[in-house]
């Protein structure tokens, strides 16, 4: 390079340098102005969701993103004939009225007449009344009406698997038969929920979702795909207006994000927060509120090979890992210990159904009773991410080094989560391994006869014992809530014998809220009562 | 040249359809069943049994692949099994908010890998020089996924410079300057790979062409050394022209991570999300039109180049 143009050069390079310079001013000049546009102004509640899109807006078909979209979406936009009662968080949430005010079985639960609510109206003004639920009971259910939808016929699945036919009495009186007693039903109607027959008409079936019309706490102000869906307060509510004025979801499915939009106050709840981030958040003063809910997160057995048809070596491992080091250290606290097959939160819970504990010794004899003084290989199907499942990677690694040290050897086996619900839903565990990680529920009480019946398509351990096959259809013609709790308990006993899974953890259910947001009480539920809470 | 394009034009369609049937076969061998993730645990075997004859699952291959062909060319991708809306709009929509995100990251890319190549290649030593080798390095390197986090981390939620996440104020409005505040940090992730590449290619272009004979030539004449850069650097046009093509392209496609941190609600983040809950109708006609949509870009380069050199006019 020739030397005489080392001058021009050096101007150049500061002019590179103060481009540089006025670059970054104007970046940081309109950053500036971007943080005071960004935050939540007024009396609105900014959610920051899990989902990566804004679940879909027609009635039952909100729980395709997930249960996400039931809480935010199917519960605001819509009521049930029946809901829980989300206002309190020392209890576990009951079955109460929503459009039905009261409802009465027959002797042997296989004919019940629900009351309606009256001077209900859906938000578009039409009248809530029996035609109007028989409209939608046949978009659900009747194949021959000209509104039947497929899609939320499928999608409704355990919710309307009990309805058989229904009539109308009179204008405000509805009877429903079941496919037998189905003493459950007031609880599995709470997400079946009511659409505006008029919108449902004016729109069809598909343009509906486009322009949701319910009866619900919140009304339908816009959405932007992928981006927002804004939701304003109902003032012609039932049961009275909501506190908070507008209600914003968004979809932000990185946890990292999602915890820095809150610490940023572009919003002001989030779910789920990194277990990491916990103990920071809650020293800056965010509400990091936790709750029990009908949550199980364990390991399925595959009980029709070796070792796990031998119970001793099924109940081996629930004394082998050390669950509270794993809530302590890996989950921060967002989960609680399971020592049995009954989350805390559910109304079967009784502290008998907590039958196992941290006992390496013990676990070290089972399994040498059982034939395996010097352990054994297993290998291990889990998901690494979705709905539910926490943070599966680590987890499983925690419990892969505890049960190591009895002797049991894992191989874990990662598989995304689509292709693992594909094989768990034809009864089936992913490879053929020897157990499956997956988070499961009985929010529905139909789901214990899903997990554990005999006759359950998606039973995919193959536990099979006659007597608690017995005790879950005896429990569909029980109607007192307590006395068909006490019925779960029983098989929840009966399980503990049988240790069809190495129970792990109940999730808590985390969520942040920023301190300006008031009044929101956490149920011992996946759902949320939006309803009483304020922003200010 | 017309017809030079035309050409080029007739070449996507054989592409494009088989990038279709590469995709369709893909997604079919991948296990997963839409009905399953559609339906959730709640879901009976009966209703996915319906579900799938409804949506002509249990069709043959071939036949599902016809029936999709015939109703995509007509522009009808058909509906989202887990949306339940019309594919086309979703698909589009995502496309802009990707085109946006594109073109701002690989306008910076252009700028920055200019900058840092000329700087680098017209003074190899020096500490200027140095730390833009440095930087071409690193940014090559970097993950894209670790350097969003940290700028949302430390710019956007510590600093409070500029927006964590999304693409607009959830709140509404805003306008061209709330869009533009949005794209600052996901546009500077996804340009650093691309700035780096560029101004790696750059540096070796503008150090080949000013050993070439011309320019010692055109100084000898007396030339101003404003008016042999000018020279010089149009040599450097072609192949430069190739790399910026490639990695435009390339970003409509590689900002899936960049979309998915920063919750951009863009194709990458739309497809990504579709695999999951394989919802094959989106999946299909979301690559379709990223695959469009990069032919489309070479097209212009290779249209671009025709004007700058006209060599290869032909």
């Amino acid at each position: 390079m020739p030397r005489y143009l080392t001058r021009r050069r050096r101007r150049r390079f500061t002019l590179f340098g103060a481009l540089l310079a006025t670059l970054s001013l104007l970046v940081s000049a309109c950053g500036g102005s971007a943080t005071s546009a960004g935050g939540a102004g007024g009396n609105t509640l900014i959610i920051g969701m899990t989902a990566s899109d804004i679940p879909v807006l027609d009635t039952g078909l909100a729980q395709g993103q997930g249960y996400e979209g039931l809480r935010f979406v199917g519960n605001q936009l819509y009521d049930g004939l029946t809901k829980f009662d989300l206002t309190k968080d020392n209890q576990i949430p009951k079955i109460i009225p929503d459009l039905a005010e009261s409802w009465t079985p027959n002797a042997d639960l296989t004919s019940w007449t629900f009351k309606l609510r009256p001077g209900v109206t859906f938000h578009d003004g039409t009248p809530w009344n029996a035609d109007a639920a028989i409209f939608n009971f046949d978009r659900y259910t009747n194949k021959s009406s000209p509104q039947f939808y497929q899609d939320l016929n499928a999608q409704g699945g355990l919710s309307i698997a009990g309805i058989k036919a229904y009539k109308k009495i009179d204008d405000l009186t509805l009877q429903i038969d079941t496919n037998g007693p189905w003493a459950y039903l007031p609880s599995d109607l709470a997400t079946v929920y009511f659409g505006s027959p008029t919108a449902i008409k004016a729109e069809g079936n598909q343009g509906f979702a486009e322009k949701p019309v319910g009866t619900g706490p919140f009304k339908f102000d816009s959405l932007v795909r992928g981006q927002r869906m804004v939701m304003v307060a109902n003032d012609q509510y039932w049961a009275g207006r909501p506190k908070v004025d507008k209600v914003i979801l968004r979809p932000i499915p990185d946890p990292t994000a999602r915890t820095a939009a809150l610490r940023s106050g572009e919003v002001n709840w989030i779910e789920v927060p990194p277990p990491d981030d916990v103990p920071s958040l809650k020293s800056q003063g965010f509400q990091v509120l936790t709750n029990s809910y009908n949550h199980i997160w364990p390991w399925v057995y595959n009980m029709t090979k070796a070792p796990f048809d031998n119970v001793k070596v099924r109940e081996a491992l629930n004394w082998a890992i050390n669950r509270q080091a794993l809530v302590d250290n890996i989950l921060k606290g967002t989960a609680e210990p399971a020592l049995g097959y009954v989350p805390h939160a559910d109304a079967a819970y009784e502290p008998a159904d907590d039958v196992y504990g941290y006992d390496p010794a013990k676990a070290k004899q089972l399994l040498a009773e059982a034939g395996y003084p010097n352990g054994f290989t297993m290998t291990l199907s889990y998901p690494t991410s979705g709905s539910g499942n926490m943070v599966p990677t680590p987890m499983n690694t925690a419990l892969q080094a505890d049960l190591a040290a009895v002797g049991v050897k894992v191989e874990l086996k990662p598989i995304e989560w689509a292709a693992m619900l594909n094989d768990f839903f034809t009864g089936k565990i992913p490879d053929n391994a020897d157990a499956l990680n997956i988070s499961l529920s009985y929010q529905q009480e139909g789901f214990w006869r899903s997990w554990f019946g005999s006759d359950s398509a998606i039973n995919a351990g193959k536990y099979s014992n006659p007597e608690v096959d017995a005790l879950f259809a005896k429990a569909r013609t029980v109607l007192d809530d307590s006395a068909r709790a006490s019925l779960y308990s029983q098989a929840a006993k009966q399980l503990g014998k049988d240790s069809p899974w190495l129970v792990v953890v109940n999730d808590r259910n985390p969520r942040v809220l920023a301190s300006s947001v008031h009044g929101f009480v956490q149920a011992q539920s996946w759902f949320a009562d939006l309803t009483q809470l304020s922003v200010g | 040249m017309a017809g030079y394009l035309g050409r080029r034009l007739l070449m996507t369609i054989p592409i494009l359809v088989g990038v279709s049937i590469v995709i369709f076969i893909t997604i079919k061998i991948i296990p997963g069943d839409p009905v399953a993730s559609m339906l959730g645990p709640t879901g009976s075997p009966e209703a996915r049994a319906a579900l799938h004859a409804r949506l002509g699952l249990d069709d043959p291959l071939p036949v599902q692949y016809f029936a999709w062909l015939a109703h995509s060319v007509t522009g009808d991708f058909g509906t989202s099994l887990a949306r339940h809306d019309a594919v086309a709009p979703i698909v589009f929509d995502a496309l802009v908010n990707t085109l946006i995100l594109t073109l701002a990251a690989g306008a910076l890319a252009i700028v920055l890998g200019l900058l840092i190549g000329a700087l680098t290649g017209l003074r190899r030593t020096g500490i200027a020089a140095r730390i833009g080798n440095a930087f071409a390095l690193f940014s090559i390197s970097v993950p894209q996924y670790s350097i969003g986090l940290l700028l949302i981390i430390y710019l956007a939620s510590n600093a409070g410079l500029f927006p964590v996440s999304g693409m607009h104020n959830p709140n509404g409005g805003g306008g061209f300057v709330d869009l533009f505040n949005h794209l600052i940090l996901p546009a500077i992730t996804a340009a650093l790979v691309p700035a780096g590449i560029i101004a790696r290619m750059f540096r070796s272009s503008v150090l080949d062409v000013m050993s070439m004979d011309f320019v010692e030539a055109l100084t000898a004449r007396g030339l101003s050394r404003a008016r042999v850069m000018r020279h010089a650097f149009h040599n450097t046009v072609p192949s430069l022209l190739t790399v910026a093509g490639l990695q435009i392209g390339y970003l409509l496609g590689g900002v899936v991570f960049v979309e998915a941190v920063f919750a951009w609600p863009g194709i990458g983040l739309l497809v990504y999300q579709s695999i999951t809950q394989r919802d094959l109708p989106v999946i299909q006609a979301g690559v379709l039109v990223s695959a469009f949509a990069f032919v489309l870009i070479n097209l212009v380069v290779d249209a671009l180049h025709g004007l700058v050199d006209p060599r290869i006019r032909t």
